[in-house]
């Protein structure tokens, strides 16, 4: 046990329009719009955040938005490693130096914008691929992931269908989201077996999106939080890598896996519950294979039963098994980065989703899968603490 | 040492393995082992976690190996656009034999009828090229349509 379960909440979210890309205008203007929402949303007046942390190569830094946050003191700011790995990882951060009284009012945040950024290589990759990769032809994460799915399919015998039903989950579920990119598209089986090879065994509705937009969660003190009954608490957000994994080029062990192992147990066992009681789950998924990987990783099925688990009846609200990504997630909803998973797994203990899975209590969200380090968060409602 | 790649850096990734391209663009395949207790270092690093040695070997090695994964690419990507007339190419990442499981990527060339996972692999070395972004390649071949699961 770290002594943060529970120690820290979110009371407030903020999350721009998915701009579709290079029409989101400054990156650092759509920051400040989640924002200055999500402190709104918390009825804390923005200049009162006194702590900003991120993850990835997020260049909307605390300092360059005080003069328009009217910020009072900037306390702590910290970026949690790495890429989408971390996102999870960021309320851990986040929560750290709440509960040590570095911060009270922390904002945990990612924007993006092709207007003013390079977008995957650079915003996304943060310029760090390999020589291995780039000579032999690999550049985007998506054939990096394609070469750990395809372990997974054909070396493991996990069957095709999962990523399907990912897929569909997502689609399916965007279409109760106006705000999702995916809405009004419905994704059939004819029309994803129709769709176009990306990188084998990934197609095109397999791939998340690319959007223009930010998102944000502010994070006051469990003490702080009792004035809010829809708070959500962080029980316990683990971030790292296990020896054999990391940025080993494809040497990671095992290269199906999306890396969750260690971190999965230790979620488990710092928030104290496990994956039976879960009610809903947000998946970070830059491609379908990867979230079957993090569900498998995560001990919600092992890789002999993962296709009786991961259906496409089993993965939707309100009724499934497991309903995942009920905004659409990264794939349906938009692509800030993966943030805007966090806002959902939050609107999901506040009954407010446009999917909302009943009475849910505890709320699962899984960083970047396959990164070179990972996170997970688990939240939930004052009574499960 | 004369090495074409260098004036094509690529700065991604831990930056161990200039010997491995250095050998490459000479025609030979070296991957890394500790120099004081002898084990398979890959992807290459400066100190081994093992027995802390700062010492490395670089011997000789074989481009034989089985195939672990593959992915077939369908479009080129912003930094692979020199690879743009070759699409559909295939990926293999091959565990090369006796270096306790290092694994290489490279392109496949030749049929892919027999491609598998399990699938044995013989690579050659080709010279730097614009569609290896400056730098030396491996390129594999199926041997054979037996497979060793
Ligand atoms: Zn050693």
């Amino acid at each position: 046990m770290t002594g943060l379960r529970g120690a820290a909440a979110v009371v407030g979210v903020g999350l721009t329009p998915h701009h579709r890309r290079s029409t989101g205008g400054p990156a650092l203007r759509l920051c400040l719009e989640a924002i200055v929402a999500a402190a709104e949303d918390a009825g804390i007046h923005p200049g009162d955040i006194d702590g900003f942390v991120s993850y990835g190569a997020e260049r909307s830094e605390g300092q360059k938005m005080m003069p328009a946050l009217g910020t009072k003191e900037l306390r702590f700011a910290g970026l949690a490693w790495s890429h989408g790995g971390g996102i999870p990882g960021a309320l851990n951060v986040a929560a750290s130096a709440i509960a040590t009284g570095q911060a009270e009012v922390v904002v945990v945040y990612r924007s993006l914008s092709e207007y003013d950024g390079r977008r995957l290589q650079l915003d996304v990759a943060q310029d760090d691929t390999a020589a291995q990769f780039l000579v032999n032809g690999l550049d985007a994460p998506v054939q990096l992931c394609a070469l750990g799915t395809m372990r997974l399919l054909e070396g493991e015998g996990v069957p095709a269908s999962t990523l399907r039903a990912m897929a569909q989950a997502s689609y399916h579920h965007a279409q109760r989201n106006p705000a999702a990119v995916g809405n009004g598209t419905v994704l059939s089986d004819a029309e994803y077996a129709r769709s176009r090879w990306i990188s084998e065994p990934y197609r095109l509705f397999d791939c998340s999106r690319e959007n223009d937009g930010a998102a944000a969660v502010v994070l006051v003190s469990a003490e702080r939080a009792r004035d809010y009954p829809d708070a959500a608490y962080l029980l316990s957000a683990p971030l790292g890598a296990a020896a054999g994994w990391g940025p080993l080029e494809g040497n990671q062990n095992p290269l199906w896996s999306a890396g969750f192992g260690a971190v999965a147990a230790r979620l488990w066992a710092e928030s104290g519950y496990r994956p039976e009681d879960v009610d809903v789950a947000q998946i970070y998924e830059n491609t379908t294979g990867m979230g079957v990987s993090a569900l498998i990783d995560h001990g919600f099925c092992s890789l002999e039963d993962a296709a009786e688990l991961i259906t496409f009846d089993n993965l939707i609200a309100p009724h499934g098994r497991l309903p995942i990504n009920t905004a659409g997630g990264n794939l349906a909803e938009g692509f800030i980065h993966g943030m805007g998973l966090v806002v959902e797994t939050v609107r999901q203990l506040r009954g407010t989703s446009v999917n909302q899975v009943p009475d849910a209590r505890l709320s699962l969200m899984t960083g970047g899968p396959g990164d070179a380090v990972v996170s997970s968060a688990l939240l939930g409602t004052r009574d499960t603490l | 040492m004369g090495s074409r790649f260098k004036q094509h850096r690529i700065s991604g990734g831990i930056g161990g393995d200039d010997r491995f391209w250095e050998a490459l663009e000479d025609g030979e395949l070296r991957l890394c082992r500790c120099g004081s207790c002898g084990a398979w270092q890959w992807p290459a690093h400066f100190r081994c976690g093992r027995c802390g040695s700062w010492e490395h070997d670089w011997p000789l090695v074989e481009p034989v190996g089985t195939v672990y994964s593959w992915t077939r690419t369908h479009m080129a990507f912003p930094r692979t656009t020199a690879r743009a007339e070759s699409v559909p190419y295939v990926v293999l990442l091959v565990e090369v034999d006796g270096t306790d499981g290092a694994r290489l990527h490279g392109v496949l060339e030749g049929p892919a009828d027999a491609l598998a996972i399990g699938a044995r692999v013989r690579g050659t070395i080709h010279p730097p090229a614009d569609e290896s972004l400056g730098y030396p390649s491996l390129r594999w071949a199926l041997e054979t349509a037996e497979v060793s699961r």
